[in-house]
């Protein structure tokens, strides 16, 4: 479209000219971001408790990550984080957000649709530390939850959700979808607040029915913000910590532990501070390849699309 | 552009709707939509559940706790330990620290993810990919691995202990995410409304002021409320970084009602209701702003 | 527009509020300003008893502005040795005993040797010198011998507390043998009951699995296995951990028990629901406000010579500090008899009290007890304490031990291991 037509200003010059407004953000990357992240790789090679001097020992920190059970196996239970934190929240995220801006807001009003999306929202608000003391009463094995069942007479449902390896991935999976549909929900209900809600009446005076709007006008529509979400969740569902910390500290036997508490564990644990900045490391590391592939996809996506 | 798209793509899809045998319409649906209505309340509600038991829990003494769990109804009502909290850790001043901290955190992260994105979305710089990339290693490092480093740096420009050190790390790590959420929307942003306005002889400022801010208005909104309640919420940086209480803000000081090996569970209900009455405001308020943003868009 | 120019301002203003009143904080550190920072929470024994020290020291210094500050457990665990190192430290703290935390600060340089100012104000002959073993580090940080870096002011254990009533019911006494303590675990179990209530999705089960590997255990082991002086003997808990399951799989600790957290387990007792739990003298405060519908007591492990137990986190006076002198006298406060008789007093376990003063029964009976392991040599430490982590070592490997997901050769392999490792570390 327009934007590829050469104008008079010429595109160096227009391109420069909005290089000064990137300058704070610059600033802040190296003083926050770039420094302190480079100084993590640089006590990655060495061995360090976090205060006196670090002694440099070279790649030994990585050569023992590597045949370390659990470090793989954290790196397979991010994989469940990220159905969890990532694909389910933003799928089911954009299925409700769509329900309730054109079906629920149009029928019920407006106040029925943000109330409802308040109400999901609601868990994100609440501290992780705080939200652990709560699921650990419901998923209890005297808890809420098989309380209820027994009382229904389901008795063979009740588990010990968080102590049994069979069964806390699950529970731990279950509180992350909790925590996180609030976010994907609202933001596809801002971005729907972008589109012209003429759009979506002639659609429905057409007759076209809800499922085909949702798929011709809502995820077309949603494009830019699917791929945030997506994209923002997976980082999170791959850094993840707090969920865990809170409801199970990785166990029962290391069940649920994933990289980032594994990090933690030597960071502010074991003190063996070079260790977990190689664990960091590599984790971010892998962050990056991901999230690289998922920007490319991205930009095929959408600039394909211009 | 992509609505014109959406629209022109119309016809077909009219044309395989109808032949589907869906309800069609908001007229000849009867009370299907009370079904709906019900089933999104009873799962808005199971949602809420944990902070029913929260509710329940914080008014119960810790007798009644200990005697009856967490799962049973209140058989007694007092807040005494609520307020021997409140009075103990100064909450009103934590409370100002959090909404300090995170109100600035929320207003510069807003303000710096717009000028990034608006140099790489709109200005599209040369690289911008690779920039933006490298700027989102904001999100993408865990945040253990920062704290060391960041606890030197801050300690060696005299920062250590300060809430401007949090502000200034937070306004950094979610603009990240930010500039990424801001550039993605502005990639799609109508070319021809920006040319006008440049034909128009609009400088780049005040097209960004007069232009872009406004129809971006719903989307910064959201920003910004996430951006302050992640910021409330944020807990291991300021344990590190806020040592005197006088600096703490709510996250941390909740941290004080667990001992070395107990803790109070009535008295942990009760200051989590109290710690995200700012944030349920905070997120009350934008609902409405997104409202608005609704209605300036059909206007539009 | 003027709307939001007013929010800018705001802005500024608040930004510049955040950065300045830093400086206004500084000003408060006169010379007259004495900085004490504790993490035990206002209504423990300890924090009744040294809110009281805090109100004697103001009278005796009327002059002196006392900053006391509330700090949480796990600011000082994570935090601890980053603020001693900064300039932002008090002139006392509460720190947390053992090597990782006190032992890593004193090797770093990071507290004031007290080893003469114990001397000339009598500590060391308030505390036997086996209370204060744990006041010591070397060079590598390592407890038991070395210089003074704190000083404890009470005492803890693991014992087992008991629900009078319902032993009472089935007329039973407390047993004194590891056989009479089955057999009254017996006597519940044919009522239906499960007799002893833990978790093991937290630190109580690698308690009870202590009580019952230290059952097998010598004062030497226990020497060895705290100081890392050797590679683990695993015997005493190889013992431990095939008890455990065979108690699991006799219904005298329940397997659900992986699921719960230490609230649960004090649920469940306080509740009336499980007539016993293994678990440290912290709880007894709790128990005291909280009971109030049956009597309840404390006995030490039946059969044991050894419990788990030691003093209590120490006082530590960082090299930083600016009034050591002050520091110093609040110390001798809080070893005074009368703060002592307080602390016992609030349900806690003194270490320097006259029994005579004790008047509040649950303080009595723990001090008492705590006495008995003291006499005998019997305070065998924490199983988590030789190496950093191996808190959630022992953790994560009971939990599967309870669980049955591991056998007790595996969990004795599996604890091994990293013990062995931070063994060959330190040596």
């Amino acid at each position: 479209m327009a934007s590829t037509v050469d104008r008079p200003s010429g595109r160096a010059g227009l391109n420069l000219g909005y290089l000064p407004y990137l300058l704070p953000g610059a600033i802040g990357f190296f003083v926050v971001v770039l420094i302190p992240f480079l100084m993590n790789i640089a006590v990655s090679f060495t061995r360090w408790k976090g205060i006196g001097v670090p002694k440099f020992i070279g790649l030994e920190n990585y050569l023992k990550l590597f045949q370390d059970k659990t470090f793989w196996a954290a790196f397979e239970h991010s994989v469940a984080c990220v159905i969890a934190m990532a694909l389910i929240p933003t799928a089911l995220g954009l299925f409700l957000g769509a329900v309730l801006f054109d079906y629920i807001g149009p029928r019920f009003g407006p106040r029925a649709s943000s109330g409802l999306r308040a109400a999901f929202y609601l868990p994100q608000i609440l501290p992780v530390a705080v939200a652990g003391v709560l699921w650990g009463w419901i998923l209890s094995p005297i808890g809420v939850l098989n309380t209820i069942l027994d009382g229904l007479g389901l008795h063979a449902l009740s588990q010990n959700w968080l102590g049994d390896p069979a069964t806390a991935l699950l529970a731990v999976m279950f509180v992350m979808v909790w925590l996180q549909l609030g976010y994907a929900l609202v933001v596809f209900m801002a971005g729907l607040a972008r589109v012209d809600p003429a759009l979506y009446e002639a659609a429905e005076l057409d007759g076209a029915p809800w499922l085909s709007r949702f798929r011709h006008i809502t995820i077309p529509m949603l494009k830019p913000e699917i791929f945030v979400v997506g994209l923002t969740t997976t980082i999170a569902a791959l850094k993840v910590f707090a969920p865990v910390y809170v409801l199970t500290s990785g166990g029962p036997d290391n069940a649920t532990t994933v990289p980032s508490y594994f990090a933690y564990y030597h960071f502010f644990t074991t003190n063996r501070v070079g260790y977990g900045a190689a664990i960091t490391t590599v984790q971010t590391l892998i962050t990056i390849v991901l999230g690289l592939v998922f920007l490319r996809v991205q930009r095929k996506q959408t600039e394909g699309a211009n | 552009m992509s609505a014109d798209a959406t629209i022109a793509a119309q016809p077909t899809k009219r044309a395989r709707a109808r032949s589907s045998n869906e309800p069609d319409g908001r007229h000849g649906e009867g009370f299907g939509r009370y079904w709906v209505l019900a089933l999104l309340v009873v799962a808005a509600l199971l949602t809420l559940f944990p902070f029913f038991l929260a509710a329940i829990n914080a008014i119960k003494t810790p007798t009644d706790y200990g005697a009856n769990g967490p799962v049973a109804l209140p058989r007694s009502f007092d807040l005494s330990a609520l307020f021997a909290f409140w009075t103990g850790v100064e909450f009103g001043r934590k409370l100002w620290n959090s909404v300090l901290i995170s109100g600035c955190v929320a207003f510069f992260g807003v303000a710096l993810s717009l000028l990034n994105a608006y140099a790489l979305g709109i200005g599209k710089v040369k690289g911008r990919n690779l920039i933006l990339i490298v700027l989102m290693l904001g999100i993408m490092v865990p945040q253990e691995s920062l704290v060391y480093p960041i606890y030197y740096l801050a300690k060696s420009v005299g920062l250590y202990d300060t809430r401007l050190s949090v502000i200034i790390v937070f306004t950094v790590l979610q603009s990240a995410f930010g500039t990424y959420m801001l550039s993605a929307v502005l990639t799609q942003f109508p070319r021809e409304i920006i040319d006008a306005a440049e034909i128009d002889g609009a400088s780049r400022l005040q097209v960004l002021w007069h232009v872009v801010i406004p129809v971006l208005r719903p989307t910064l909104t959201v920003l910004g409320t996430f951006f302050f309640i992640w910021t409330w919420n944020e807990f291991l940086l300021p344990l590190v970084l806020l040592i005197s209480n006088d600096n703490q803000n709510v996250s941390v000081a909740m941290g004080t009602l667990h001992g070395q090996h107990v803790s109070d569970p009535t008295t942990t209900a009760a200051a989590a209701l109290l710690g995200i009455v700012p944030t349920v405001i905070f997120f009350l308020v934008f609902q409405r702003t997104l409202m608005r943003g609704v209605t300036v868009g059909a206007v539009k | 527009m003027i709307a939001k120019k007013r929010l800018t301002a705001a802005l500024a203003l608040s930004l510049a509020l955040a950065a300045g009143s830093h400086g206004v904080a500084r000003a408060d550190d006169s010379d007259k300003t004495f900085k004490i920072w504790w993490y035990e929470t206002p209504d423990s024994a300890m924090g009744i008893a040294w809110n009281k020290a805090i109100e004697e020291f103001k009278a005796k210094h009327p002059d002196v502005t006392i900053a006391f500050e509330q700090k949480s457990w796990d600011q000082i665990e994570k935090a601890g040795s980053l603020i001693l190192n900064s300039g932002e430290a008090p002139d006392l703290l509460e720190y947390n005993k053992g090597n990782a935390i006190a032992g890593l600060a004193a090797s770093q340089g990071l507290l004031t040797d007290l080893t003469d100012v114990a001397a000339e104000r009598g500590w060391d002959k308030t505390l036997t010198s086996s209370e204060l073993l744990l006041s010591r580090y070397d060079d590598r940080g390592i407890f038991g011998t070395g210089p003074i870096w704190g000083i404890p002011d009470y005492g803890e254990f693991v014992a087992v507390y008991y629900n009078k009533n319902m032993f009472k019911d089935l007329g039973l006494e407390v047993p004194k043998t590891l056989a009479e303590f089955e057999k009254v675990m017996d006597a519940f179990v044919a009522k239906g009951i499960t007799p002893i209530a833990t978790a093991a999705n937290d630190y109580p089960a690698q308690h009870l699995l202590t009580e019952l590997a230290l059952s097998k255990a010598t004062p030497e082991w226990v020497q060895s296995y705290q100081g890392l002086k050797a590679p683990l003997d695993p015997a005493p808990y190889l013992y431990g951990a095939q008890t455990l399951q065979d108690w699991v799989k006799k219904g005298y600790v329940s397997k659900d028990a992986t699921g719960l957290k230490a609230t649960d387990m004090e649920t469940l007792f306080e509740t009336g629901k499980a007539p016993m739990v293994v678990s440290g003298t912290w709880f007894g405060g709790g128990f005291k406000s909280k009971i109030k519908d049956f009597e309840w007591g404390q006995f030490l492990f039946p059969g044991n010579t050894i419990s788990s137990g030691s003093t209590g986190n120490i006082w530590v006076v960082p090299k930083s500090a600016k009034h050591k002198d002050w520091a110093y006298e609040f110390i001798d406060i809080t070893l005074s008899k009368d703060n002592q008789a307080l602390l016992g007093n609030s349900g806690g376990v003194p270490v320097a009290a006259d029994p005579a003063s004790l008047t509040d029964p649950v303080g009595l009976m723990m001090t008492e007890n705590f006495k008995v392991l003291a006499d005998r040599n019997g305070l065998g430490f924490y199983p988590d304490w030789p190496a950093p982590g191996f808190y959630e070592v022992m953790l994560q490997k009971t939990q599967a031990l309870i669980g049955g997901t591991i056998t007790p050769e595996e969990f004795v392999e599996q604890i091994s291991g990293p013990y062995n490792e931070a063994q060959a570390e330190a040596n």
